[in-house]
C-alpha cells in the first residue's frame, strides 16, 4: 500500500537533518531554528471520514488498519509536492478513549472520536485493577499497532504514538474527583500519579518494542519512538503552576527519564505553564495548540521565548504574514510553525516561500 | 467579622469551617439573607473573580463550591422558613455527543453560588430530554455547554428544536464552552454567551433579575 518514505518526502534527508538539529539545539537550550508545516485539508480531513462506530474491534481490526492506512497513504501522497518540514508518520487513531482504556474499562466509540468513563470510584481503587498489560484494550491496542506496522513497515515511515501524561491518565481514570484529590488526599494522589507513570512506561515500552520489531532496519522508522515519549499535559490547563510542580512534575519527569526525551503537548490556555513544562529535564518540544477564546501563542512570542528557554514550541498561526513579520523574533527561540491552508497547491507555494525567508 | 470568616473559609475550601460558621452566625441572630449574601455569595464572588484572572484554578473553585454547599445545607431550611427564594431556576447540561462535564459543573456551582436553583441534566444530552425538562420544570434559564468544535453545533440544533417545540419564548438560553464565541451564540439564536463560569453566573443574575434580556 505504501511507497518508500522518500517517495512521499523527496527532501527527506534535509527534513530529518533540520528536525534533528532543532531537537538537539532545543535540548542544549540553543535557539535559532524555525521549521514549518503547512496544513492542507488532506492532512486532517480524513479523521472526519474515519467512522469509528462502523468497525468491529473484536474481530475486525484488520479492516480498520487497512482503511486507516489507506487514508494516511492518500494524505501523504497528496502533500508529496509540499516541501515543508513535516515528516509523515503512521499512528493509530481511535479517538481519546484508548488513551486510558489500556489500564482498564471500555471505550465508547462515536463516529469520529471515542470516550472512556472513569473507573476509579475511590482514589485507591487502582490497586484493585487487573495487572498492567492484561486489560482488554491494552492487548487490543497492541494488535492494532501490529496490523498497521505490518502494512506500513516496508515503507520505513516512522511509527508514532502519543500518550497521556500521568495527570491526564489519572484524570481519565478518576474523573472530576481528581480535582478534589489535590486537597483532600494529596498522598493518595501522588500514589495514583506514580501508578499512571508506571502504566505509561510499560504501555509505551511495549508499543515501542513492537515498532522496533518491524522498523529496526528503517533509518527513520523509530524517529518518534524508542528514545522519545510524546505526552499530553491537557489537564494541567486546569491547575496552577504550584500544583503542577508539586503533583505533576515528579511523575511526568519519571516517564521522560525512562525514555530519554520528552515531546509534550498542551494548550494555549496553559501559556502560564510553559515555564513549568519546559522546565522539565530533557523536554525538546512543546506543542501548544491554540484554543478558541484563549490568547494566541503567536501574539505572545517574547514571553514564550523567555519561558520556553530554548525548548521548541510548536505553535500555529492563521496567516503566512504572521510568520514573515515575526521571523527574526522566532529565530531567537526554537519554533515549529503550523499554518492551515486551503489546498496542497497553496501549501507547496507557502512552503517554498518559507524556505526562502528562513 | 463572622461573615468575613465565612467568606474567607469558603475561599479556602474549608467546608467544615463554613458549616460551623454559618450555624454560629444563625445562633448569633444574623439574618439568613445576610449570611447568604455577605458570607457565602460574597466568598464565591471573590473566587469567581480570581478564577477569571487565573489567580485560582479548577481545584480551588471546586473545593470552594463544595464549602458553599456545606454552608447552604445549614442555611437552606432557614432561608425557606423565612421566605427567601432563589432568584430563578436554571437547567444546565452538556450537549449531545459531548461527554465533557467540568465546564458545565463549574457553571452549575457558580449559579448555585448566586442562589439560582439548578437542575443538572448531565452530559451527552439530546433535544428531546431538554424539551421534556423545560416542560416539566419550567426553568427561567437553559445553559448549554459544549467543549468541542464538533459538538458546539448541537447547541444550534437544540435551540432550533426548542423553537419547533414552541418553547423558545418560555426560556432564556445561554451557551458556553471552550470553542463557543459571542458571534456563534448570536448566530445560533442564543440569548446569552459567557466565556467562563464566573461570567456565566454574573450574566445569569442579570437576566434573572430583569436587568438585561441577554448579552448577544
Amino acid at each position: 500500500m505504501f511507497k518508500e518514505l522518500s517517495w512521499y518526502k523527496p527532501d527527506l534527508e534535509k527534513t530529518v537533518a533540520m528536525l534533528e538539529k532543532l531537537y538537539r539545539d532545543a535540548l542544549d537550550r540553543k535557539g535559532g531554528n524555525v521549521t514549518f508545516r503547512a496544513l492542507p485539508p488532506t492532512d486532517v480531513d480524513f479523521y472526519d471520514k474515519l467512522d469509528l462506530e462502523k468497525y468491529n474491534f473484536e474481530d475486525g481490526i484488520k479492516e480498520y488498519a487497512v482503511e486507516l492506512c489507506a487514508m494516511l497513504e492518500n494524505s501523504f501522497r497528496a502533500r508529496r509536492i509540499v516541501d515543508d518540514n513535516m515528516l509523515p508518520t503512521i499512528s493509530p487513531a481511535l479517538g481519546i478513549g484508548d488513551y486510558s482504556a489500556f489500564v482498564g474499562g471500555e471505550i465508547d466509540f462515536r463516529k469520529n472520536t471515542s470516550w472512556s468513563r472513569p473507573i476509579l470510584k475511590e482514589i485507591g481503587d487502582w490497586k484493585r485493577l487487573p495487572p498492567l498489560g492484561t486489560a482488554k484494550w491494552y492487548k487490543k491496542f497492541l494488535q492494532i499497532c501490529e496490523e498497521m506496522l505490518k502494512i506500513s513497515a516496508e515503507s520505513g515511515i516512522p511509527f508514532m504514538r502519543g500518550f497521556f501524561s500521568p495527570l491526564d491518565l489519572a484524570h481519565a481514570l478518576r474523573g472530576e474527583a481528581i480535582y478534589y484529590d489535590f486537597y483532600d488526599d494529596p498522598d493518595a494522589l501522588h500514589e495514583l500519579l506514580d501508578f499512571c507513570a508506571d502504566a505509561t512506561i510499560k504501555f509505551a515500552g511495549d508499543i515501542y518494542d513492537l515498532a522496533e520489531k518491524y522498523l529496526k532496519d528503517a533509518p527513520y522508522g523509530l524517529f518518534y519512538a524508542k528514545d522519545v515519549i510524546n505526552m499530553s499535559e491537557d489537564i494541567a490547563c486546569m491547575i496552577s503552576g504550584e500544583l503542577y510542580n508539586e503533583f505533576c512534575r515528579p511523575h511526568t519527569q519519571k516517564v521522560i527519564d525512562h525514555f530519554g526525551v520528552g515531546h509534550m503537548h498542551s494548550h494555549s490556555r496553559a501559556m502560564y505553564l510553559v515555564k513549568e513544562i519546559c522546565g522539565l529535564n530533557n523536554v525538546a518540544n512543546l506543542w501548544l495548540a491554540t484554543d478558541p477564546n484563549a490568547p494566541r501563542p503567536i501574539d505572545h512570542l517574547d514571553s514564550l521565548i523567555e519561558d520556553a528557554a530554548g525548548v521548541c514550541l510548536a505553535i500555529d498561526c492563521e496567516d503566512f504574514s504572521e510568520i514573515e513579520n515575526n521571523i527574526d523574533k522566532l529565530k531567537k527561540g526554537n519554533f515549529s510553525i503550523a499554518l492551515p491552508v486551503g489546498d496542497v497547491e497553496e501549501a507547496a507555494r507557502l512552503a517554498e516561500k518559507f524556505n526562502r525567508i528562513v | 467579622m463572622i461573615l468575613e470568616n465565612i467568606s474567607l473559609s469558603l475561599q479556602k475550601g474549608k467546608a467544615k469551617d463554613v458549616r460551623t460558621l454559618v450555624q454560629d452566625a444563625l445562633d448569633a441572630g444574623l439574618s439568613p439573607r445576610e449570611i447568604l449574601n455577605s458570607g457565602l455569595i460574597q466568598g464565591m464572588n471573590v473566587i469567581g473573580g480570581k478564577f477569571k484572572n487565573n489567580e485560582v484554578f479548577v481545584p480551588e473553585v471546586l473545593v470552594a463550591a463544595r464549602a458553599m454547599n456545606a454552608g447552604l445545607e445549614i442555611l437552606r431550611p432557614v432561608l425557606t422558613q423565612s421566605g427567601v427564594k432563589p432568584i430563578g431556576k436554571a437547567i444546565i447540561c452538556t450537549v449531545k455527543g459531548d461527554l465533557h462535564d467540568i465546564g458545565k459543573n463549574l457553571v452549575k456551582m457558580m449559579l448555585e453560588g448566586q442562589a439560582i436553583d439548578c437542575l443538572d441534566l448531565g452530559v451527552d444530552v439530546d433535544s428531546d430530554t431538554i424539551i421534556a425538562a423545560i416542560k416539566e420544570h419550567e426553568p427561567d434559564l437553559l445553559c448549554l455547554s459544549a467543549l468541542l468544535t464538533t459538538t458546539m453545533i448541537a447547541q444550534k440544533e437544540i435551540i432550533a428544536d426548542i423553537e419547533r417545540a414552541r418553547l423558545r419564548d418560555k426560556v432564556k438560553i445561554m451557551v458556553g464552552g471552550a470553542p463557543v464565541t459571542e458571534a456563534f451564540a448570536r448566530e445560533i439564536g442564543a440569548d446569552a454567551y459567557s466565556p467562563d463560569a464566573a461570567s456565566a453566573a454574573e450574566t445569569a443574575v442579570k437576566i434573572l433579575t430583569g436587568q438585561v434580556e441577554g448579552n448577544v
